[in-house]
């Protein structure tokens, strides 16, 4: 990142690469913010933000594994 | 914070430095070994960080002090240091016959299979009412069903106190109706002084420590 924007890729398969990423991160960032507190809130966080947020990138992930070839091979 | 939590923050940031190295440079992922780390950062790892971060936030989700946290629930946490052995909740948490750090739980969960599962969705339950709706006054709150004497035998069933007290067999009826559930032990006679919140302020409370 070097204190640059990311920016997206122009590949398709890095580009979902990179949007699955950015899902991940969001979603373990938010769930690294609802471990510091223990409340009924927080745990809803956990489950409903960080957990979706979280599938929806290992599902980009997949997705983009499925559908798209590297154009480098 | 216990140790075990800030184990997993520090897993889940770190991930998150992975997967940042990724997104900042998605072309790593050409070569052999960028499409194995990539299987590791993007699948495998969030799916170990998810599932430890389920882990603990669901035993933090039986601690007393998450269920005290609600503002409505305070004085059933009061309820607890009642100066009175009659008061069924506090003689339980202050004599450790159920864990003080997880003493809501202890005897709100449901033993049955899937009791957790329930008592979770029980808990969402009591999330939408809290924040969504009026939630009724700490001494009006009702339990959504009759208590079961389930909760109770988990732990008292077998025991000497229980099986062999003399209170329990004044009545030869009394023991089997309790363990069928036909007789509640909470009923008027028996044990029927739970948190009894409406008269907190006529009570002594206990200064010690559980």
């Amino acid at each position: 990142m070097e204190g640059a924007t990311v920016k997206l890729s122009e590949n398709a398969l890095e580009r979902r690469l990179q949007i699955s990423g950015i899902l991940l991160i969001l979603g373990l960032l938010t769930e690294s913010l609802c471990l510091f507190w223990a409340r009924p809130l927080s745990f809803l966080a956990f489950i409903s933000v960080g957990g979706v947020l979280l599938l929806l990138g290992i599902a980009v992930y997949l997705f983009s594994l499925l559908t798209i070839r590297h154009p480098r091979q | 914070m216990p140790v075990e939590t800030t184990l997993i923050i520090v897993l889940l940031l770190f991930s998150t430095t992975l997967i940042g190295v990724f997104v900042a440079r998605p072309g790593i992922t050409v070569t052999r070994g960028g499409k194995i780390m990539a299987f590791l950062v993007l699948f495998l790892l969030p799916i170990l960080c998810g599932a430890m971060g389920i882990s603990s936030e669901l035993e933090r989700s039986k601690t007393t002090k998450f269920c005290l946290s609600c503002h409505i629930m305070e004085p059933y946490g009061q309820s607890l240091r009642v100066d009175d052995p009659s008061y069924l909740a506090a003689a339980h948490f202050q004599n450790h016959r159920v864990p003080a750090d997880s003493a809501c739980y202890t005897c709100h969960t449901n033993y049955a299979m899937f009791g957790s599962v329930k008592a979770k969705m029980a808990g969402l339950r009591h999330i939408y009412i809290y924040y969504l709706t009026t939630p009724p006054a700490p001494e009006s709150i009702r339990l959504h069903e009759p208590y079961n004497n389930r909760e109770c035998l988990h732990c008292h069933l077998g025991a000497r106190s229980f099986e062999e007290g003399a209170v329990h067999n004044a009545d030869p009826n009394l023991l089997p109706g309790v363990k069928a559930n036909k007789l509640s032990c909470i009923s008027s006679g028996c044990h029927e002084v739970a948190h009894n919140v409406a008269k907190l302020n006529k009570v002594k409370m206990w200064k010690g420590q559980p």
